[in-house]
């Protein structure tokens, strides 16, 4: 019975604690069943994901990232805002000091959109039909071994 | 857009309780280096700690963040420890207390974390002492310590904590409930919540006058965590009941974290035990008469290997 499961969310022999995952919503953005589906999927993934709720700010969330050391920010955006919000949360985690962190984003993002999130430094943008699987997977080869 | 908060000191908090969260060497030497800075600063008051327990749903992160915003007011520095289970099965945990409190980018007097439970198979993380303790060698002087929605029987907090508050919904039960033993018998201070709705004062009503039976009289308060309505009258309650119970906090916490570990350390053997037969191997042995049962328990608790 506690034979190790087979789904955990971190690579046992580099880690010794779950990976930690913060799944923000952040602006004028009341659309958060995508977000809260994520959240549930990674949790049963074996990461320990916290959940921002709905209209922060991006200095709320780098607050939080902080104050929770996360090694994952998780950024739904469903409201077309995604082109300004994504790049300010990575220059704010790297203005805190939490340059490290991976950040991804999920949403409504156009395929036009994406190059320039990239170099902003979204690590990956997972669209609609995006599995709870392929998300756990890159997370897991993503970030570094604590 | 306002000026970028520096979250320098908060950022190094952060760390090192995740550090201590992962246990081992990296984690004694930070409590002990925790412990040797509260030695060598000026003797002044110690933190109140306050464990906030009670069922699912009741509140109790909406009362912690009104709580906390009251006592911003005061000039109270405040921290936040909020708890949530972890998953028996895959370790993983939705922490979802951030939701209900209100964030404060700019406030460097605050600080809030949720902890999975990892493992403890409880309504406290084995990491909550030794994180209190970090808190307090960081300056706070106000601790909120968030339980995962407890039941009747989990008093953990308890030892950790200077002061329980026992956080009860408007529609807790009869005057019976209120005179077993267990949590109610662990609190300090019961608070209603959700007093906007009907049926609060009576709920309170009925809690004091069970609570009227016991030997010490426990208080009993009625909140809004929604309008913070009874909010700075709790918070006033919280800080004159606590200001003669802080003096051996520190203490505590430090025998309540010397708890978790041993807890831990029993854990990892029960599973060890478990994983490679030796608790079967036990158990057969009791059936078959070949060992005593206190043997078996002793062997257990020893090396994790049978005899």
């Amino acid at each position: 019975m506690t034979a190790a499961s087979p789904r955990v969310g971190w690579n046992v022999a580099e880690r010794s604690t779950p990976i930690r995952v913060l799944i923000a919503k952040v602006g004028l953005d009341g659309h958060d069943r995508g977000a809260k589906v994520l959240a549930r999927g990674l949790r049963d993934e074996g990461f320990e994901v916290i959940y921002s709720g709905l209209r922060r700010t991006i200095d709320d969330v780098v607050s939080a990232a902080i104050e929770e050391d996360v090694d994952v920010v998780g950024c739904s955006i469903l409201s077309g805002a995604h082109a300004t919000l994504l790049p300010k949360l990575v220059a704010g985690l790297r203005a805190a000091g939490a340059g490290n962190v991976v950040v991804v984003a999920g949403g409504i993002i156009p395929e036009a959109d994406r190059p320039s999130l990239h170099e902003a430094g979204i690590k990956a943008i997972f669209g609609p039909g995006t599995t709870i699987g392929e998300v756990a997977a890159f997370l897991r080869a993503n970030v570094s071994a604590a | 857009m306002s000026a970028q908060p520096d979250h320098t000191a908060r950022r190094a908090l952060a760390q090192s309780i995740s550090v201590v969260e992962r246990g081992g060497a990296p984690a004694d030497a930070l409590i002990a280096s925790a412990l040797e800075h509260l030695r060598q600063a000026p003797p002044g008051a110690q933190p109140l700690v306050i464990g906030i327990t009670g069922a699912p749903g009741v509140g109790k992160s909406s009362l912690v963040s009104a709580l906390s915003d009251q006592a911003r007011t005061q000039e109270l520095r405040v921290a936040v420890l909020a708890v949530d289970p972890s998953s028996a099965a895959t370790g993983g945990a939705l922490l979802g207390d951030r939701v209900r409190i209100d964030e404060r980018p700019d406030d460097a007097g605050r600080f809030v974390r949720s902890l999975a439970t990892r493992g403890s198979g409880r309504a406290l993380a084995r990491a909550a002492a030794a994180a209190s303790l970090l808190l307090e060698a960081a300056g706070f002087s106000l601790v909120f310590v968030e339980t995962v929605g407890a039941g009747q029987a989990d008093l953990g907090i308890a030892r950790l904590a200077d002061l329980v508050v026992l956080v009860e919904g408007p529609e807790g039960g009869d005057e019976v409930q209120a005179m077993k033993a267990g949590l109610l018998e662990a609190a300090d201070l019961v608070v209603v919540n959700k007093g906007d709705r009907p049926g609060a004062d009576a709920a309170a009503e009925r809690l004091r006058s069970g609570l009227a039976l016991g030997a010490t009289p426990v208080p009993v308060l009625v909140t809004s965590a929604l309008d913070a309505r009874g909010v700075p009258e709790l918070l006033q309650q919280i800080i004159a009941m606590g200001a003669s119970r802080t003096a051996d906090g520190r203490i505590r916490r430090i025998a309540a974290h010397l708890v978790a570990r041993a807890e831990g350390r029993l854990a990892e053997r029960i599973a060890t035990a478990d994983g490679d037969g030796t608790l079967a191997t036990l158990a057969r042995s009791v059936s078959e008469g070949e060992m005593p049962l206190t043997g078996a328990a002793e062997t257990l608790l020893g090396d994790g290997r049978s005899a």
